[in-house]
């Protein structure tokens, strides 16, 4: 049956590939890991749970009740907020619960889409059958019979291997309403070390075209990682750089057939005008339709995102 | 800035040009995140839109001429976040109920109404087969209807017996609040959720659930008829009865549509047929949780509180007509 067949589509090592906004531009987005949403549940679970207890708790001390009227009472507090809760606050705060949004987590539309009001009801509404009662039921496992025992672990098997076996992580209910969780994207803007001037150091590290004929994009991007590397603080770590530099620099020159030794003092600025020119090169060739991907000449489709790291 | 840019390779000089927007588009989407929508004046809501589509624009071409990773992986990031600002949730939690129950509730009610139909002529069938029974043999009573112990309504049961729990009343307000609280997770109310919940399951564990909920409803009113107190009977059902069972046959009604929707999906794959059909089931489905607590509301207090039969009568019934009302109301002129 349909309903039930396993789609790889979509998706690449944990990034949502085929999420397409209106505007036309397909966005990448970071599949959130299973167990920042399990933190995010129990933390939504707590929170809920503590709310109905201290209710409780006060109805105790003004009514003088007995205990298991209030066990019951407790009981239909948390059965009357919890899904509110998920609703009301998914709503309010952009998809975010107190939980997703400590853990980082947000809900989104699948369909690239507005997140609404009715696929936020759903998917919690469902939370019911995937979350609540099989914890219930958990809870009172001692008094089950064998054959609710059973009916329980089927249940739990069943809703955790949803979410396993779904590649963008989705429970039942994202299933039914259309929705997936992903992880706020977060980045800082680096800056370019193309931005500098380089005419000066274009002229004090000449390099010809055969020069810059043997790498591809990725150790171009591979250099720019190193050339990003943030300040560092000891006088060890100084020195342990400067010994990575300087053996990436004689690679480098091996490779590329650059006769004239670097100084060591000039070494950041040789790597730094290398890749500006490699740079430069490569963009050039990718214009033209001839993306190299590395060095070994391997060819990639033109179109292709990259990820936030 | 003229000279430094002349020398620069194109996706710098891309990015040279654009990255103020990006910053700028930055603050606002931070803005959002913490504060909401609602924080952003005027002028910058309607720059948050304009940025946005630029910057998506900008990560069109960046994808195509750079192979600068930093700006890639930052332009992606902060389109990401820009799209979750500009199509985040708008929606106010008044207007959302004011909508939900003056238009799409009752809608959605009288979409499914074949569905809520067969559910209450299952409930019906069950009742009528119950009643029959117990005058074929009233035993049956013991083998179908699940007695808690100490309930002295049974085939044994005298009269007096029937009158005690009918006009039955509760000393003080915690009892009533007691049996407010344990009625949610009576009978009536497990069967409504599992009426909806096993619907999408073919809607075939429905049929059988409603039945037999109407067959021991049945039951109960033939063994109060043999003795004599039908009507004191039906007045203590409907007072809470009427909203409950409303809510028994909408709730089984909605997990019916569900059931269609999987049978039967048209030209719709399966899921997507049952995606469609959830959004009214829901709603429906909602409808019946609002009447349970209603019903519970009428079970733990009204019902303590007025042993005439009459007005239990007409309350129950009064209540049942405005539900009705209700869900005929909301139409789009």
């Amino acid at each position: 049956m349909k309903l039930w067949r396993r789609k790889r589509k979509g998706t690449r090592r944990g990034l949502i590939t085929d999420f397409m906004p209106p505007e036309g531009v397909p966005l990448i987005f970071q599949v959130a890991p299973l167990g920042a949403r399990a933190m995010a549940q129990t933390i939504d679970l707590l929170l809920t749970l503590a709310f109905a207890a201290s209710f409780v708790g006060l109805l105790a001390l003004s009514l003088n009740a007995p205990w298991a009227l209030l066990q019951t009472l407790g009981a239909l507090i948390f059965f009357a907020i919890r899904t509110p809760y998920y609703v009301i606050t998914e709503l309010l705060w952009q998809g975010r619960t107190l939980g997703k949004s400590i853990t980082g987590l947000r809900v989104i539309s699948a369909d690239g889409r507005s997140l609404g009001a009715k696929a936020i009801a759903i998917r919690n509404l469902m939370k019911e059958a995937e979350v609540f009662t099989p914890l219930t039921l958990l809870a009172v496992a001692q008094d089950l019979s064998p054959f609710w025992r059973i009916v329980t672990v089927v249940w739990l098997g069943c809703i955790i291997a949803v979410p396993l076996l779904s590649p963008k992580r989705q429970r039942i209910g994202d299933i039914a309403a259309d929705t997936v969780v992903i992880a706020e994207p977060k980045a800082l803007l680096l800056p370019d070390l193309a931005a500098a001037p380089v005419e000066a150091a274009a002229e004090r590290f000449p390099f010809l075209p055969h020069n810059l004929e043997h790498y591809g994009v990725y150790e171009l991007q591979t250099l720019e990682g190193l050339l990003h590397a943030p300040p560092t603080v000891s006088h060890a770590a100084a020195e342990r750089r400067a010994q990575t530099l300087a053996s990436v620099v004689e690679m480098i020159r091996r490779k590329i057939d650059y006769a004239e030794a670097v100084p060591q003092h000039e070494h950041d600025a040789f790597l730094k005008a290398f890749y500006v020119a490699q740079r430069r090169h490569l963009e050039q060739r990718q214009l033209m339709g001839e993306r190299r991907a590395d060095k070994f000449h391997k060819q990639t489709p033109a179109v292709s995102g990259t990820e936030p790291s | 800035m003229d000279g430094a840019e002349e020398g620069m390779i194109r996706s710098a000089r891309f990015r040279a040009e654009r990255e103020g927007d990006w910053r700028r588009l930055e603050a606002l989407v931070t803005t959002v995140d913490k504060r909401g929508l609602r924080a952003l004046s005027f002028e910058d809501a309607e720059a948050l839109a304009t940025l946005y589509r630029r910057a998506v624009n900008s990560l069109a071409v960046a994808r195509e001429i750079s192979l600068d990773r930093s700006l890639l992986t930052y332009l992606e990031v902060l389109c990401a976040r820009a799209y979750l600002a500009v199509y985040a949730p708008t929606e106010s939690l008044g207007g959302l109920f004011r909508r939900f129950f003056q238009l799409s509730a009752p809608a959605a009610v009288r979409r499914c109404w074949a569905e809520i139909l067969v559910a209450a002529l299952a409930l019906l069938l069950g009742g009528l087969t119950g009643y029959a029974l117990f005058f074929e043999n009233p035993s049956w009573f013991d083998v179908i209807v699940p007695r808690d112990f100490g309930d002295p309504r049974g085939p044994e049961a005298t009269r007096e017996d029937l009158l005690g729990v009918i006009y039955d009343k509760n000393e003080t307000t915690l009892d009533a609040l007691g049996a407010f609280a344990s009625y949610l997770f009576s009978n009536n109310a497990r069967i409504a959720i599992f009426a909806f919940a096993l619907g999408a399951f073919g809607g075939l564990p429905t049929f059988p659930l409603v039945f037999y909920n109407g067959t021991i409803i049945g039951l109960f009113a033939a063994l109060h008829v043999d003795r004599g107190v039908g009507l004191d009977l039906f007045g203590w059902l409907s007072i809470h009865g009427v909203t409950e069972l409303g809510a028994v046959v909408l709730a089984a009604g909605a997990g019916l549509s569900l059931g269609r929707a999987v049978l039967f999906p048209g030209r719709l794959r399966r899921a997507d047929a049952l995606r469609a059909a959830a959004g009214d089931a829901v709603k429906v489905a909602l409808v019946a949780a609002l009447m349970l607590v209603a019903a519970a509301l009428l079970e733990g207090f009204g019902r303590q509180l007025i042993t005439d039969t009459t007005t239990r009568i007409l309350i129950g019934w009064g209540v049942g007509a405005l539900w009705l009302i209700w869900s005929m109301g909301g139409r789009k002129r």
